[in-house]
């Protein structure tokens, strides 16, 4: 099963604004792709422009060598002969037919056979555990149970580009892990490319392959999770990413108070580096003895925020107000002094983008 | 990676491209078409009438060389100067100018006072009975509008105009032809069948209104009285503005009653007025006329839109289902349920009762001259173009079915153009074109029925290009029927997709469903109910209509309310008195029989 590749992809509702600008984005055969990126981003405007519901102003949306959309070539194809899957984040089942109706929809829409038929969407709907609830109306269904009624109607017809727009947010929280584990399981099993779309940040850590952040409709990164994780890409990524997010502190011309501090040790390290913005993460932040070769510096406990398995806290180092998030146990209480340490730091250009990070534990980046 | 600064937009492709790609796109998708077919019917069927009638009003016509001194088809303001300078603009557009404007006044305070008298009894009072009152009231609504003038002429009618005379005047009471016709009784009959349009738009914003909203300010000291002058009535304000406009807007277009009554004492209204020049063929008389009607109709309109924009701010949020304290009438409670049952005795028994006794006594309302024969017999000696009863003959029936086939496929087709607006609409892939949609099937909302009807003659009565003269046609009959109701079916078909959206669709397109699948399988089936109420509110409204097809219709296609209104042209009251029977009847149960199985309210069937 060919890549999905969007190319020079600009999508304008009318007007001079764009929600999405200039895409250039390839999901790589069998991915599990998030599109992950603030609300309004134009996470749903790119799906619906892969499903072909939307038309793109410009660029070209292509599976393997077919293209779908071509506004340079020409060429389109309609949304009913992509073979792609849809779940919608609102599930948009169809209320005057039946679960097993619902289902069957695709299939007959492709003639194939009753009996075959039946087997089929009997075997999607086993597959989403809402088999004993076949011959009921979408209006009996608890919400869980619609959605994954809608996730069913699209496996039935076997497709190989399944497309999910936040299809998780409306369920429970128990609800929602549970069918993470079991969107990972169908992707498994049925080895189709997925692209889904999220606002939620730990659900793309948790479940894709390929993460793709957006902001503004620009494509601001696309990798593996743990990577863009470890590497964002520039300021936006490495705040978007990661809670209690990164802090970045600016460096300015004649920096004085922490962000002098920062920058006296990284030019320590690496002459010449002329960062513009250091960043660091709250895990990063340690309160435990420093060892030799990481910067260290005074900080006033302003407040301890446990939180059962992990322990925030709120510091004020020199000028600056910072969190650190621990998992052993925090013993101070406000107003006490400690000594905060760090060996991981993201350094970022003038432009927003990241020059390096360093990390004494993995030879730098 | 420099991101943050590449992503420019990218100049878009060349013009001709986009256009290449744009069409291959709409090539598979009929939504555009769709939108472009419904546009250009739209401007047909609704705009092209009125330009044509307003510049048949400043073009010459044919007849008219030797008066004007002009070649027919020239531009000319001859009618302009006959309607409103000449030596008979008095008598062709003063005079029914001012009747129009005494009756609608007259009306108006009628219905005000009635229906918001009622209103007020049965949702902020205890009254006994609240709930059947509120339901009775609304009854005169549903009966066609001149049924109250027939009654009328049944009671008080004098020998002045011929044929049978009324009940009183059998008994041997005089009566004069001030009470009989004119504009005292043009108000009455009018006022009868308008309060329940006063009754249901107040009778809502009092029950929206937040208790909470006059608690507070009897809690902040404000006796009763001040609470009533200060609190609800700047709230009811609104809605009585609307109800007022309304109503004016409906006497203003409304046929039947002023013919009834008017007409036989020379009291001639803008409508009647209309509907003679049309009669005489003094087409550019007419059009001046018809547009009149038209402007005053927009300008009612748009300054009820004003006013509603204007009250907005006024709008009281979550007052929903607040009004559970009632007041207390006390000793008042069971005469004001007198009050309110002697409205409803006047309003709905005494008319129908009126009608139905004089259609089975020859004497008026005389039971001991009791018979069946205007309703069964085979000859009725001294009719001559009607010479036997109702049932007995062809006409009757003949009249029915036209009804029932033209106002059923005017229905049809209206219920259907108003679902497939809102599907253009709501998929809205061209903003332009849903905008028009939008509005042109709102427009003959704005207008008069007879003007629009006068409008529709102007354009079709003639053959023009490759359309040839539709005048007399059923088609001509169920085109304007049809468009005349597309405002209710287009606003509620738009509601309806709004609330589907367009994801169902989408998810059945996904599915692999052709257009037309989505629409079989898909769409209609979720809008049946939809369309049902789509159909059947039309399809009332229809059958009691008048105004409109009161021009349209010719001997061949009588419907049951011409009928009704040709047989009291040959005065043959009786008879006229059974057929409106009849239509009152079915318009009645169909419309209770709907709000028993699609629960609308009739509020929302406001259009009849
Ligand atoms: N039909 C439309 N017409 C005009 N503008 C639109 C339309 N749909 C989306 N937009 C605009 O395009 C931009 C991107 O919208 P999109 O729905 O793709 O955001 P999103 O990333 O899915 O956000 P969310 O997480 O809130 O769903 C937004 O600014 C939105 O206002
Ligand atoms: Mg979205």
């Amino acid at each position: 099963m060919p890549n999905i590749t969007l190319s020079g992809v600009a999508k304008s509702y009318g007007g001079g604004d764009y929600a999405v600008k200039n895409l250039d984005l390839t999901v790589p055969d069998g991915a599990f792709m998030c599109l992950l990126g603030p609300s309004g981003c134009g996470k749903t405007t790119t799906l619906r422009m892969i499903a072909g519901l939307e038309q793109p102003s410009a660029g070209t949306i292509a599976v393997g060598d077919r293209i779908l959309d071509s506004v340079e070539r020409g060429l389109y194809v309609p949304p009913e002969k992509r073979d792609m899957g849809l779940v919608f984040q609102n599930y948009a089942l169809w209320p005057h037919l039946s679960v097993r109706e619902n289902v069957e929809f695709g299939l007959r829409m492709r003639k194939v056979p009753a009996p075959e038929r039946r087997a089929r969407a009997a075997a999607a709907l086993k597959m989403v555990h809402v088999d004993a609830a076949m011959e009921r109306y979408p209006s009996q269904l608890s919400g869980g149970q619609q959605q994954r009624v809608a996730l069913a109607r699209m496996l039935a017809i076997n497709p190989t580009v399944l497309l999910l727009d936040e299809p998780l947010s409306n369920l429970d929280a128990r609800l929602r892990l549970e069918m993470r584990a079991e969107l990972k399981r169908i992707h498994d099993e049925s080895g189709a490319t997925i692209v889904f779309v999220t606002h939620d940040q730990l659900e793309a850590l948790t479940m894709a392959t390929d993460i793709a952040v957006m902001n503004e409709g620009e494509l601001q990164q696309l990798a593996a999770p743990m990577e863009l994780y470890a590497r964002p890409a520039n300021r936006f990524v490495a705040e978007f990413v990661g809670s209690p997010p990164m802090a970045i502190v600016d460096v300015g011309a004649a920096p004085t108070g922490l962000a002098g501090s920062l920058l006296r040790f990284v030019e320590s390290r690496a002459a010449g580096c002329a960062p513009a913005g250091i960043g660091i993460r709250p895990e990063a932040l340690r309160l435990d003895p420093p060892p030799d070769a990481a910067w260290s510096e005074e900080a006033l406990v302003e407040a301890v925020l446990p939180a059962g398995s992990s322990w925030t806290v709120r510091l004020r180092i020199l000028d600056a107000e910072l969190y650190a998030l621990s998992y052993t146990p925090v013993e101070a209480e406000p107003g006490d002094t400690l000594t905060c340490w760090t060996d991981q730091m993201h350094l970022f250009g003038e432009g927003g983008d990241r020059i390096s990070s360093w990390d004494r534990t993995k030879v730098g980046a | 990676m420099a991101l943050l600064t590449k992503a420019e937009t990218p100049p878009p492709p060349p013009r001709r491209r986009r256009l290449v790609y744009r069409l291959r796109v709409l090539r598979h998708d009929p939504t555009a078409a769709l939108g472009l077919i419904l546009v250009a019917l739209l401007a047909y069927l609704v705009v092209a009438p009125l330009v044509a009638v307003v510049s048949d009003a400043f073009r010459l016509q044919y007849g008219d060389q030797v008066h004007a001194g002009q070649q027919p088809g020239e531009w000319t303001g001859y009618y302009l100067w006959r309607v409103f300078r000449s030596q008979i603009s008095g008598l062709l557009f003063w005079e029914p100018l001012l009747n129009t404007l005494v009756v609608a006044v007259g009306t108006v305070v009628f219905a005000v006072v009635v229906g918001g008298g009622m209103a007020w009894l049965v949702t902020r009072t205890n009254v006994p009975g609240r709930k059947w009152l509120a339901g009775a009231l609304v009854v005169p609504y549903m009966l066609p509008s001149w049924t109250f003038s027939l009654a009328w002429l049944s009671l008080f009618k004098n020998e002045r105009a011929g044929g049978q005379v009324g009940f009183l005047q059998a008994m041997g009471i005089r009566t004069p032809d001030s009470l009989a016709y004119g504009a005292v009784p043009i108000i009455i009959t009018l006022g009868l069948h308008y309060y329940p349009f006063v009754l249901l738009l107040v009778g809502n914003a009092l029950r929206r209104i937040d208790a909470q909203l006059e608690d507070s300010a009897r809690i902040l000291g404000a006796p009763q009285r001040t609470v009533i002058r200060r609190i609800v009535a700047p709230l009811m304000l609104p809605a009585l503005s609307s109800a007022v406009l309304l109503v004016i807007g409906r006497v203003l277009g409304t046929f039947g009653t002023p013919y009834v009554l008017g007409l036989p004492a020379d009291f001639r209204v803008l409508s009647t007025g209309l509907y003679q020049s049309i009669r005489d063929r003094s087409t550019g008389v007419a059009s001046v006329l018809a547009t009149v009607i038209v402007i005053i109709g927009i300008l009612i309109v748009f300054t009820d839109s004003r006013l509603m924009r204007e009250h907005r701010r006024f709008v009281t949020v979550g007052g929903k289902g607040a009004m559970d304290r009632l007041g207390d009438l006390r000793r008042w409670r069971w005469p004001a349920f007198a009050l309110g049952l002697l409205v409803f005795v006047l309003s709905v028994l005494v008319p129908v009762l009126t009608l139905l006794l004089s259609t089975v006594t020859r004497t008026p309302l005389d039971l001991s001259t009791f018979t069946l024969d205007f309703w069964l017999a085979e000859r009725l000696p001294g009719a001559v173009g009607f010479p036997h009863g109702v049932f007995r003959g062809s006409e009757l029936w003949t009249a029915a079915w036209n009804s029932l086939r033209i106002v059923g496929l005017a229905s049809l087709i209206c219920a259907l153009c108003g679902l497939l607006i809102g599907y253009v609409v709501v998929r809205g892939s061209a903003p332009r074109i849903a905008g028009f949609l939008r509005q042109v099937s709102f427009l003959p909302y704005l207008i008069p029925g007879i003007a629009f009807a006068a409008a529709s003659l102007s354009l079709f009565a003639v053959a023009r290009g490759p359309v040839p003269a539709l005048y007399g046609t059923t088609f001509l009959l169920i085109l304007v029927m049809a468009v005349t109701h597309l405002p209710y079916s287009s606003r509620s078909g738009i509601a309806a997709m709004m609330q589907l959206g367009r994801e169902p669709e989408e998810a059945a397109q996904i599915a692999g469903a052709s257009w037309w699948q989505r629409m079989r399988r898909i769409i209609f089936p979720i809008q049946k109910g939809a369309l049902v109420t789509g159909i059947v509110l039309p399809f009332i409204s229809g059958l009691k209509e008048l105004s409109i097809v009161i021009m349209l219709t010719t001997t061949g296609t009588e419907l049951l309310t011409t009928l009704s209104i040709g047989l009291v042209d040959y005065g043959y009251t009786q008879l006229a008195n059974a057929v409106v029977l009849v239509i009152a009847l079915v318009s009645f149960t169909m419309t209770y029989l709907t709000q028993r199985l699609t629960k609308s309210s009739l509020a929302s069937g406001l259009g009849g």
